[in-house]
């Protein structure tokens, strides 16, 4: 007996499907950064927020959605790749959208990277900020301070971060549960303490004049001309940006897929039988922080250098949550799920400064709905399928 | 040659109490011990010592020769000591195939590194333990076969124990260690399990099987070598009808029973 294969649709009807669920989605994210009229956010919230719901409703026709999309996979990467090389042509002057779209792919990277310990692992990591602060510090520091260049100073920073993160994780992966939790929160506390009170990393005034990357003596400050047309130049940080979530994209799909993936999967499942089956519990979990530590570094790094000033501000234990939420509301190791997630957590509250002294109020009445209608996440976890199930 | 599992003088303190008290126990290869003994006799604290999730406060294991006493539950589950638990522990938001591709785990552990930069060999290594599972599935088990893409966790309480063998054995252990298995079974579905047991004898002739059983239906099934433990000591080891006429045990049964009744 093979486990119930969705119906698929034929092959035209299939790839109209797929097209018209990508150009669906891209129109709503488009409508939704444009959005400047409260009417308008509320409209586009209330029509997400029943299109998950019918999910709900119908599991079944998702699994379909799914079934189609990984049917035509080549299709819709391409066009969704064409999709996202084009915004910064389609954004035109509206520069404010480009950099919302920056900061929702760092955030992403930094949501997925967290997803190997939340999502894979049950990790509950409250640093995020920690590592993604010491990137961004670190890179800020080798550039500002001893003139290294960034392509050099990234690689050095997500080192510098990666075994600081060893060091914590080493003592801080032999807890379990709410003590892990608390060690991470103390973590994050103490990392944004030192960013604030040490002398050379700026204290409370953080560090300004980051320098801005060059790449074939191309400055990421100036216009990009590609294809005879000019773009801001907050076009350059977006392709970085985008290629390194690609990259992040790839990574979890890997690990997710693989027998490292199974070994989070068994210690989120129970950590007592997954030593009985022989995995190194406190090794896998350092591994997990790790390869969260190595990305949310990057994203640091990257964030630092676009944004040219940090202060210890950019990153207190509420960015921490803020990701958290991104993972947990998104859907916990599903990478799909988590994309959605950060997107959505990092434009809806600039979206409610429409709605003023409401925003927060607004903000944390969504994420409970969201909770309450998709318990799981937008997109839950799936089961893995092997050879004929596939 | 030695035998491949030897508890020599092993006693496990928890504060003042003294749950294994200088116990001493061999099992050779191939060979199947049915361990019984009243509740609170020290039975699971000896599969925990012996499985290294517990630190013998006194005395050393030994397995194949080599001391093993401070060996950590991961390193001994690579070494050939598998154990089931006393209450099923499957990771139940996963396939069945899963799970026994994770009690697979030992054989080249992965890294993180190795997937990302050689993901096709992670991908091979990956679906070559998918067939070998489902190979091995293939070999009897029930239905667990047919269910092999369902999440443990939809399995009936049977299905779950079989699984938990199954799992425990995926790496081919050399001694595997099963903590009252037939618990909750139903008449029939003890003797599904007592045929797997007896499948599993035959398929695998080196693999020694400890079995911590209440169930005298399944200690009968395998009478020729039974232990009888009580407060922390080994009393008896014998045949099945000789260890019950044994005064020791007559006296350990019944004066819990007696016990129980004041």
């Amino acid at each position: 007996m093979e486990p119930d294969a969705p119906k698929r649709p034929g092959k035209g009807a299939a790839i109209i499907l797929t097209l018209f669920f990508q150009i669906t989605v891209a129109l709503f994210i488009y409508a939704l950064l444009k959005a400047e009229n409260a009417v308008v956010v509320a409209l586009l919230l209330a029509s997400l927020g029943a299109s998950f719901w019918a999910v709900s409703r119908n599991p079944a026709a998702l699994d379909q959605l799914a079934a189609t999309l990984r049917q035509h996979r080549a299709m819709a990467l391409t066009l969704t790749l064409l999709i996202l090389l084009a915004v910064p042509l389609l954004v035109g002057s509206d520069v404010y959208i480009l950099h919302l779209l920056i900061l929702a792919q760092l955030y992403a990277v930094l949501a997925l990277a967290l997803n190997f310990q939340l999502g894979s692992a049950n990790i509950p990591n409250f640093a995020t900020s920690a590592s993604y602060g010491i990137g961004a510090y670190a890179s800020a520091l080798l550039a500002t301070g001893l003139g290294i260049g960034f392509w050099l100073a990234v690689p050095a920073a997500v080192l510098i971060a990666t075994l600081l993160c060893l060091a914590v994780g080493l003592l801080a992966m032999r807890a379990r549960d709410t003590h892990l939790a608390l060690v991470t929160i103390a973590f994050a506390v103490v990392v944004h303490q030192l960013l604030n009170t040490l002398e050379w990393t700026g204290g409370a005034n953080g560090l300004s004049g980051i320098p801005v990357p060059t790449l074939f003596g191309h400055s990421f400050a100036d216009p990009l001309h590609a294809l005879g047309i000019q773009l801001p130049s907050q076009a350059n940080f977006y392709y970085l940006s985008a290629a390194l979530l690609a990259v992040m994209i790839l990574a979890a799909r890997r690990l997710q897929a693989s027998r490292v993936g199974l070994a989070w999967n068994a210690i989120r499942a129970d950590e007592i039988a997954a030593r009985a089956q022989g995995i190194d519990v406190t090794r896998y979990k350092v591994t997990a922080y790790l390869a969260d530590a190595a990305f949310a570094a990057l994203a640091g790094a990257i964030y630092a250098a676009y944004i040219s000033y940090i202060s210890p501000e950019n990153f207190t234990f509420l960015l921490s949550v803020t990701i958290m939420t991104m993972v947990i509301v998104g859907g916990m190791d599903n990478i799909a799920g988590v994309l959605i997630g950060a997107f959505l957590i990092t434009v809806l509250p600039e979206k409610l400064r429409l709605f003023s002294d409401y925003r927060l109020f607004i903000f944390a009445g969504i994420v409970i709905a969201f909770l309450l209608i998709r318990p799981q996440g937008l997109f839950p976890k799936r089961l893995r399928t092997y050879g004929a199930a596939a | 040659m030695n035998p491949l599992l030897q508890v020599e003088g092993v006693a496990m303190h928890f504060g003042g109490l003294v749950a294994l008290d200088h116990l001493d126990l061999t099992v050779a290869r191939g060979e199947l011990v049915s361990i019984i003994g009243p509740n609170g006799s020290g039975k699971s604290t000896l599969f925990n010592v012996i499985s290294g999730f517990y630190s013998a406060t006194r005395g050393r294991v030994m397995l194949d020769g080599e001391d093993i006493t401070r060996a950590s539950a991961h390193r001994l589950r690579d070494k050939g000591i598998a154990r089931t638990f006393q209450s099923s522990r499957l990771f139940l938001d996963l396939s069945v195939l899963d799970n026994i591709i994770i009690g697979m785990h030992t054989e080249k552990p992965p890294t993180v590194l190795g997937v990302l930069f050689r993901p096709a060999n992670a991908g091979r290594e990956l679906n070559d333990c998918a067939r070998r599972a489902e190979a091995l599935l293939g070999e009897g088990f029930g239905t667990l076969y047919e269910q092999r893409h369902r999440p443990a966790g939809t399995l009936a309480q049977a299905d779950r124990r079989r699984l938990e063998i199954v799992r425990s054995i995926a790496r081919g252990p050399k001694l595997l260690l099963l903590d009252e298995p037939s618990v909750g079974m139903a008449e029939a579905e003890t003797q599904g399990f007592i045929d797997d047991i007896a499948r599993l004898r035959v398929n695998f002739p080196d693999l020694a099987i400890a079995l911590i059983e209440h169930d005298m239906r399944v200690v009968e099934a395998f009478a020729d070598n039974v232990i009888c433990i009580d407060q922390g000591r080994v009393i008896v080891r014998g045949d099945f009808s000789a260890v019950r006429k044994h005064a020791l045990v007559q006296e350990a049964y019944l004066g819990k029973a007696a016990h129980a009744d004041a």
